[in-house]
């Protein structure tokens, strides 16, 4: 592992331990203050506070740092990536992300607990399997076959996206999904995120077939 | 995409070139020579005029469309 990546790792695990540590001092010493939910319009300082406010600070600052960190690496790529015309390199193993998609399933939880929906929006994460096919194609020369393969296989990718979208607005919006209409509003989350993490993982897996299709053993002729 | 017939490999043989060494000169990869000389892709107009410079014949007679 890079010095870098151990580093911001290092960091967010002193992130964790500061803030596990502070919300148990917070629950055990000063009424569970800044850990429960509380009104900061009549908030007034106590001695007891300053751990949770250090803890909070701090991984804020740190989430801060890591997005853009994340953002400028990404950005270096997609110029890496223009100048020397080859594709980003990526471990195939990142396809695995895709799993975080089941965290989708958490929002039937929070929406029985209090009504909350948005975690059905990480079925987005599915999309995150395109990763494994991008891995195996890390490094690879853009030739205008490439090219031609990458559009063919976004517009597909983009096809079958919408007419999904298409054929789910139609059917929810005849009415109420089971007589209730956050029912409805659940279903066109659920499958706008499902649709999304296709479009984003097929593309990825069209532009492998198309590229990898029909191709002759590895002899010269 | 019409159909065509490609002589390519044919052009390329009498270069004395192999795939890769055609591809590197017309800054293609070996997989779209291999599918060029299979007929399974259509060229642009550029890499035509490149392969037809690099193998020393005209386009007509690599590519030969019905």
């Amino acid at each position: 592992m890079k010095r870098k990546t151990k580093l911001w790792v290092g960091s967010g695990i002193f992130c964790l331990l500061a803030l596990l540590i502070s919300s148990w001092y917070s629950v055990t010493f000063n009424g569970s203050r800044l850990v429960v939910p509380m009104d900061f319009d009549t908030y007034a300082f106590q001695p007891r506070d300053p751990p949770m406010i250090f803890s909070v600070s701090i991984a804020c600052i740190y989430l801060l740092g890591l997005f853009f960190t994340l953002f400028l690496k990404g950005l270096r790529s997609r110029q890496s990536v223009a100048r020397s015309n080859t594709t980003r390199s990526l471990n195939p193993r990142l396809g695995f992300l895709g799993l975080l998609g089941f965290l989708g399933f958490a929002g039937f939880w929070t929406y029985s607990v209090n009504g909350t929906i948005f975690p059905f929006a990480f079925f987005l994460f599915f999309g995150f399997f395109g990763f494994y096919y991008e891995g195996k194609m890390s490094g690879t020369f853009m030739d205008e076959r490439f090219r031609e393969n990458a559009v063919q296989a976004s517009l597909k990718a983009s096809n079958i996206t919408f007419t999904i979208l298409f054929i789910a607005l139609v059917l929810l919006c005849q009415g109420r999904l089971m007589g209730n209409p956050e029912y409805t509003l659940i279903g066109f989350v659920i499958t706008l995120s499902l649709a999304l993490a296709l479009r984003i993982f097929l593309s990825e897996y069209l532009l492998y077939r198309y590229d990898h299709e029909e191709l002759p053993a590895e002899g010269e002729e | 995409m019409a159909e065509f017939e490609c002589r390519l490999k044919q052009y390329r043989q009498l270069k004395g070139l192999s795939q890769e060494q055609l591809a590197a000169k017309v800054g293609v990869r070996r997989e779209t020579i291999i599918r060029l000389e299979k007929a399974q892709y259509n060229p642009s107009l550029k890499l035509a005029i490149d392969i037809s410079r690099a193998v020393d014949a005209p386009i007509e007679d690599i590519f030969i469309f019905e």
